[in-house]
């Protein structure tokens, strides 16, 4: 490991964990303005972690050791898949880090411990939850595959730090099937962070719950992990599209002013896309459950699409 | 600079590429949304997106003949069209076709995943891709998958408004057919413009009475101030 790699280790892991509650309370403040509410403050989330940091951990009598570990597997497996996608430079990374699939392998941890701990309380919403879960998966899973194939295939690496080496300095995407794959980059946010019209992050209803039912046992300190883990989850993808969309801006060695800079377009382009995000919450109606595989098929339909142009042409 | 960007012949290629699966993905929507209003605005977007094709075309090409058949999509089948449609179906209280016979929306956007895969093989036995321009065969491509799908659209859904769109996506894929293969003279195209317009007319106005009797038909229609003449 060289020295340049360590700083990248600090300083893109430490920039993520410390920007990403921002950006949830920004959608959330967004969503408020539309709806003609004032909505909590920008750094409420921050304020929201800290008061569950101090509170005490309750587990269900039935719990095993799953709903003791999964907070810190889900943030470790973030934490480690923050490494995969740079935002303040590009390092000369060991083999292996920034490799597209094992960045989805180290999503779906998070996603397979998320649902074993819903299961593992006892309660019936947590069990619910898990299994909603794990059969829209089903369809989704294939359709990141494709999206991030089709990424794979348009760059000719399957490696991400080589791929916004590639896009990063210009100012419009490398290739036109590269807007396209951001749409389903965009779903794919969407999805992965359970937002309107596929869950409700904002209600506990037992008609809309995926995310909110499996971590409904979790209390104090875990859920905070937990939901710090989702806030990492939505920077790390919105990276993704950024870079892959409007990548100017990131800086590709280790200078100062670059990394000042990378942060700084990174915070503006990331707010944006957060602002855009609420707004895509707001226009749309929650999807009722059993339409959603038609929604995620969309998104499927589309990237297959995409790949297939790219193959063709 | 627009002169210049214009002139950019790869660029040109580019949209023209893009504007290939938006057209695709607006007969996805065609195959699964539940909306009659939705559906005629997404009709008329890819209408509108065959205009587009047509022009980028012609940027490319220089033909006058697209430029017209640009200019004829865009008032037929844009704006003349969807209106009629849109007229009759708030006349005979149609919002919604939620019915799908045999397929659900999931199953026949695979169904038609494998219709692309197949139009291509099976133009690939006819065409070779090299000599007809690879923008071409991708064309001929999804024309005859937008045909096919919306032969699925018939297929598939219920209402006989829905099956309308569905053969009026058809001939979208027709035309685009026509203009990146077959060179039909721009007097056809012409006539099969009008002749949709009268079919969609027909269909429209003998849909609301399919299953009544003639004396009954009489009355729907006046009920429905679709036609006020006087029964004999």
């Amino acid at each position: 490991m060289n020295a340049s790699f360590l700083l990248f280790t600090l300083l893109n892991t430490g920039f993520i964990l410390l920007v990403s509650p921002f950006f949830m309370s920004l959608i959330k403040k967004v969503k408020a303005y539309v709806q003609g509410r004032k909505g909590p403050k920008l750094l409420q989330s921050y304020f929201d972690l800290r008061k569950l940091m101090q509170k005490e951990v309750v587990y269900s009598p039935n719990s095993s050791i799953i709903m003791r570990i999964t907070p810190y597997l889900n943030l470790g497996a973030l934490l480690l898949a923050t490494l995969f996608v740079p935002v303040v430079f590009i390092p000369n990374a060991p083999a292996g880090i920034g490799n597209v699939i094992v960045f989805l392998y180290l999503l779906v941890i998070e996603r397979f411990f998320t649902s074993l701990s819903g299961l593992d309380s006892g309660s019936a919403f947590g069990g619910m939850g898990s299994s909603r879960l794990m059969s829209l998966s089903a369809v989704i899973e294939p359709t990141m595959i494709i999206a991030f194939a089709a990424l794979a295939y348009v760059l000719k690496t399957v490696n991400f730090h080589e791929m916004f080496a590639i896009t990063a300095g210009s100012t419009i995407p490398e290739s036109p099937t590269l807007s396209l794959i951001s749409i389903s980059l965009f779903i794919i946010i969407i999805v992965e962070t359970g937002r309107i019209p596929v869950d409700n992050p904002a209600t506990h209803l037992e008609l809309t719950m995926i995310n909110e039912a499996m971590i409904l046992e979790q209390s104090g300190k875990n859920l905070a992990l937990i939901e710090l883990a989702h806030a990492i989850k939505q920077t790390i993808l919105m990276a993704i599209l950024i870079n892959t969309l409007a990548p100017f801006g990131l800086a590709t060695e280790l200078t100062f002013t670059g990394i000042v800079i990378s942060c700084f377009y990174f915070l503006v382009k990331a707010s944006l896309l957060a602002g855009l995000i609420g707004l895509f919450e707001s226009s749309i109606a929650k999807m009722r459950l059993f339409r959603l595989p038609g929604f995620y098929m969309m998104a499927f339909f589309f990237s297959a699409l995409t790949i297939l142009m790219e193959v063709f042409i | 600079m627009i002169t210049s960007f214009l002139a950019d012949q790869a660029l040109l290629e580019d949209i023209v590429r893009i504007l290939f699966v938006f057209v695709l993905i607006t007969a996805a929507f065609i195959l699964s949304t539940r909306n009659i209003a939705s559906l005629l605005t997404v009709y008329a977007v890819q209408s509108f997106l065959l205009t587009l094709i047509a022009a980028s075309l012609y940027l490319i090409e220089g033909s006058e003949k697209l430029l017209a058949m640009a200019a004829l999509t865009l008032v037929s089948k844009v704006l003349l069209i969807p209106l009629f449609i849109n007229v009759i179906g708030e006349k005979i209280k149609i919002s919604r076709d939620l019915e799908f016979n045999y397929l659900e929306p999931t199953a026949s956007l695979l169904v038609s995943m494998g219709l692309i895969m197949l139009s291509y093989v099976f133009l690939s036995g006819f065409f070779d891709e090299y000599v007809l321009g690879k923008l071409f065969f991708v064309g001929a491509v999804i024309g005859l998958s937008l045909t096919l799908m919306g032969m699925l659209v018939i297929f598939s859904r219920k209402k006989v408004m829905t099956k309308v769109i569905g053969y009026l996506t058809m001939e979208n894929g027709v035309l685009l057919f026509g203009i990146f293969v077959a060179d039909l003279p721009f007097v056809i195209e012409i006539l099969i413009v009008i002749d949709l317009m009268i079919l969609v007319l027909l269909t429209t106005i003998l849909a609301i009475g399919l299953d009544s009797t003639k004396n009954e038909y009489h009355k729907r229609l006046q009920t429905l101030k679709i036609w006020s003449g006087r029964e004999e």
